[in-house]
């Protein structure tokens, strides 16, 4: 019983810090997560009201940080001074995860604000591999990649599995697995979903993301995080659970906030299949 | 760079399909995903000018407001990593493209760069004040001001007036916009020029009131010089009340 109940300290289960919801965080009377995650661009260096609210939340919670500019696939020079402002804000806040998407933000000096696809070829490895190096050396730790959504297909010349697995082998980085990304990406290229996931480095997952989507067509689906996480969602990150040793696992919910109630819900359910799996015996049978 | 040319080239053409709507034919893509990109990177910049500039928003018509949009899109490099900055990128382009005059709304520039400034005073970095003191002598310290503020100078007054108004009001309007240091909540004060006056020397050539007042009665000779001290003494009570002035130094010589 004692060891059941460490390995369900080792469960972290996370929702992502939005103004919208803030409140609720600070009141933890609805819920009350193992840790949040915020967009360092959103909170690096602002003051005042949000500030204020910023320094109460993290002294309440662990902070993770999930970025989206540093632009890993950009063509251009890494933005230094933007990373500076970053390993500062990883050090004031003892942040243990830093992480950003394997996309494109930014290119010919000019922000996009919004992730775009990398085309998956073997020059985008070896281009992305040593910029993701490049990072690592400057923060002093390792870079966590996350497997983005895509709409189209951009010239590829390799699956989306080998070129994400190339990345992290050759860099070194560590995974983030958004496991609803995995779900969309399968529904809009027609590929199987757990076979993705067979086919993932598993063990250089740090960290999983759910969220919900929106299928704006027939035959496509939008990552918007302003749904729901659908039950075929669920059973995929069941499947994926099943198959790792325990990592924090964020709900991100960025729009179309529901009562607080649901997204407790919603945690309470990733929890409970963390829990099914993650049990010390299992766990201890994996490892050997 | 160790993309090839190719690659680099791809990706040129990605996001110039999304900032563009241009030259959608990119080499091993699908049409309907490459719309999408474009749909979602557009509105993520229209949310964002609609948050930050809701009464510009109302006051412009659709077509001017997409053209805006649009416009700032395709053809703006924006510089930074803070979405929340990205407002006052717009404002500097709306400026520096003349659309006040192309829409005949020549409050344009100062509408946006006051709901820009707003948005700033609310959301930039604490700035903490040199060491003060709460009590002291009026006329002779000097003042400690709360560190947290913009003045602002406007052609029309958008604070005042609504926009069709404010464009027969045209003149010189000063504004101090600060972060109430206890709520931070923040506000705006209408300063007369002799108030700026007033302020400029207190702020930033750190003049105490005694030495105003004798700088005044220097400069224009008059005798009576009771109710220019009156005036400086309500308006310094004002900023007081009102937590634009927090305290006085803690450097004073008295």
């Amino acid at each position: 019983m004692l060891i059941k109940q460490e390995m369900t300290e080792d469960i972290k289960i996370g929702l992502g810090f939005r103004r919208e919801i803030a409140k609720s965080f600070l009141d933890q009377d609805v819920i009350n997560p193992d840790f949040i995650e915020v967009a360092p661009e959103n909170w690096i260096g602002l003051g005042g009201y949000w500030g204020d609210v910023f320094r109460k939340v993290t002294d309440m919670y662990p902070l993770i940080l999930h970025g989206l500019s540093l632009s890993i696939g950009s063509p251009e020079e890494v933005d230094w001074p933007f990373l500076k402002k970053v390993k500062r804000f990883i050090k004031d806040f003892n942040v243990e995860i830093y992480s950003d998407h394997l996309t494109f933000a930014k290119i010919d000096n000019a922000h996009l604000y919004d992730l775009l696809p990398i085309p998956f070829r073997e020059d985008s490895v070896k281009h992305v591999v040593k910029r993701i190096k490049e990072v690592q050396d400057f923060l002093e730790r390792p870079l966590t990649i996350e497997n983005a959504s895509y709409y189209t297909p951009v010239a590829a010349e390799m699956t989306e599995q080998q070129f994400i697995s190339s990345i992290v082998e050759e860099s070194g980085c560590k995974l983030l697995l958004d496991v609803n990304n995995v779900y969309v990406n399968a529904f809009n290229h027609n590929y199987d979903a757990k076979e993705f996931i067979d086919n993932m480095p598993l063990e250089k997952v740090m960290y999983i993301h759910m969220a919900g989507h929106y299928k704006i067509q027939p035959d496509l689906i939008i990552d918007t995080h302003g749904e729901a996480i659908i039950d075929p969602v669920f059973e995929l990150f069941d499947y994926t659970i099943e198959k790792m040793t325990p990592v924090p696992v964020l709900l991100e919910r960025d729009f179309d906030f529901p009562e607080m109630e649901e997204l407790k819900n919603e945690m309470d359910r990733l929890r409970a299949i963390c829990t099914k799996h993650w049990t010390s015996d299992v766990i201890q049978q994996r490892n050997i | 760079m160790l993309y090839s040319k190719e690659t680099y080239k791809i990706e040129q053409r990605l996001a110039e399909w999304c900032r563009t709507g241009k030259n959608i034919d990119i080499k091993g893509t699908k049409k309907e995903g490459l719309k999408q990109y474009r749909r979602l990177l557009r509105n993520n910049i229209n949310n964002t000018m609609e948050q930050a500039f809701p009464i510009a928003n109302e006051v412009l018509t659709e077509k001017e407001w997409d053209t805006l949009i649009d416009d700032f899109f395709a053809n703006h490099k924006a510089q930074t990593n803070h979405v929340w900055k990205l407002p006052f990128e717009f404002y500097q382009f709306v400026q520096k493209q003349s659309y006040a005059i192309k829409f005949n709304k020549p409050f344009l520039n100062d509408l946006l760069y006051f709901e820009w400034i707003e948005i700033e005073v609310h959301t930039m970095a604490d700035q903490s004040p040199e060491p003060y003191k709460k009590d002291g002598d009026v006329n002779k310290n000097k003042i400690e001001v709360n560190p947290e503020y913009r003045l602002i100078k406007l052609k029309f007054p958008v604070h005042l007036y609504a926009t069709e108004e404010a464009k027969k009001h045209s003149g010189n309007y000063f504004l101090l916009v600060y972060r109430h240091p206890d709520n931070f909540e923040v506000r705006f004060v209408d300063l007369p020029a002799l108030h700026i006056l007033f302020f400029e020397k207190i702020v930033n050539e750190e003049m105490t009131i005694s030495e105003i007042l004798k700088e005044i009665e220097d400069a224009s000779g008059l005798e009576n010089i009771e109710a220019v001290e009156k005036n400086i003494l309500e308006f310094v009570e004002t900023m007081f009340n009102q937590k634009v002035f927090i305290g006085y130094k803690q450097t004073y010589q008295n």
